[in-house]
């Protein structure tokens, strides 16, 4: 297992210049301090889990551009049935990552349920998705993300971290302005 | 004696049904729409079938109506036009949703929504989905318009020009 911080550095490796990012929850504020781009999302309230489906609207919209979102496992769990969703009716540029650490970790650490039990890769290869990946290490995705993200999504990929401290993340300005800047940089440069 | 289980029925005559869904297909299509996102009933089926053989708008059909609401959201922010479409039990099952995604992002579009048991209201065993529907939409502050017989045209296109003044869903809602 690798720690939050180096896993999301060795992400940002690999970002695309002109893709979106939607983070949330465990993720939003470690990727703030990492990226500064124009098109990064962040989906902090997340809605009980919906950035998942949320990436999934911006992608479909935006077929031309990668859209990658971060979950965490807590968020996917909360959401299962997006993974079927995804799959139903799948945009090709769209990676799902998901930040597995077992716990609800902004809350202070709680087992999600069935901790050390369920195989979230398992799950969406279940639910339908082709292209399924684990990686635990920052050298494991220096090795295999090229080649992971050179194939036609929606990809799956679980990222293995270890427990961290991270609290809960906060915007500092209200979402609907947030969403108001983020739509206006997205549709200026895709034209 | 345990109780029998009968067929629940919307009480609407099909092809009537058929006919309004066409006026209100043709309506949205007007009105720019490019995806139509939710999970059919009874009442909306016809919606889907229609907008399904029709190329020129992406059904996104989901597993439940919550996601209808981030769905609808990503693809307002990635510059589409995209019509909810869910009965008020999905309305109700969505509601943290619709408040973390549509509503606090401020996205302006039309949710067509099924009033389950309109017709029972004020009556002893009246459904508790449409008892509730309007004092949550109230609630919530959620604007609503009803669906009018060939005003389809009208009304979804005064419901648009709300959530744009808005900035937030307005619900169009079909008895």
């Amino acid at each position: 297992m690798m720690k939050r911080q180096e896993c999301l550095e060795t992400l940002s490796l690999f970002r695309p210049t002109d893709g979106v990012v939607v983070t949330s929850m465990g993720s939003a504020a470690p990727w703030s301090r990492i990226s500064s781009a124009p098109l990064d999302f962040y989906s902090v309230g997340s809605a009980m889990g919906h950035s998942a489906d949320f990436a999934m609207g911006i992608a479909l919209a935006q077929p031309n551009r990668p859209v990658w979102v971060f979950n965490g496992d807590g968020s996917m769990l909360m959401c299962l049935e997006t993974l079927v969703t995804i799959c139903q009716t799948p945009p090709p540029n769209l990676v799902l990552w998901v930040l597995q650490n077992d716990t609800y970790e902004v809350t202070g650490n709680q087992p999600v349920p069935g901790a050390s039990k369920f195989c979230m890769t398992q799950l969406a290869r279940g639910a339908g998705f082709g292209n399924v990946h684990e990686l635990d290490s920052a050298d494991s995705m220096k090795q295999q993300l090229p080649s992971i993200l050179d194939q036609t999504g929606p990809i799956f990929v679980n990222l293995r971290i270890e427990t961290g401290e991270e609290p809960a993340p906060k915007l500092d300005r209200p979402l609907r302005e947030h969403t108001v800047e983020f739509r206006k940089e997205l549709l200026k440069s895709s034209n | 004696m345990p109780p029998k289980v009968i067929a629940r029925s919307s009480g609407a005559d099909p092809a009537a049904l058929r006919k309004r869904s066409a006026r209100i297909v043709q309506a949205l299509s007007d009105l720019g729409t490019t995806h139509v996102v939710g999970v059919p009933d009874n009442l909306t089926r016809y919606l889907y079938e229609m907008f399904d053989a029709d190329h020129h708008v992406q059904v996104v059909p989901v597993c439940r109506e919550g996601e209808a609401w981030a769905i609808a959201s990503g693809l307002w922010v990635g510059g589409r036009q995209p019509v909810v479409v869910i009965q008020n039990t999905g309305f109700f099952e969505s509601g943290d949703s619709l408040r973390g995604t549509a509503i606090e992002m401020g996205v302006p579009l039309i949710a067509l929504m099924d009033y389950r048991g309109y017709g029972s209201l004020g009556k002893p065993d009246a459904d508790s989905a449409a008892s509730f529907f309007e004092p949550i939409l109230n609630a919530w502050g959620f604007r609503y318009l009803f669906l009018e017989d060939s005003k389809e045209a009208q009304i979804l296109k005064t419901a648009l020009d709300k959530a744009f003044e808005l900035n937030q869903p307005v619900a169009v809602l079909m008895r």
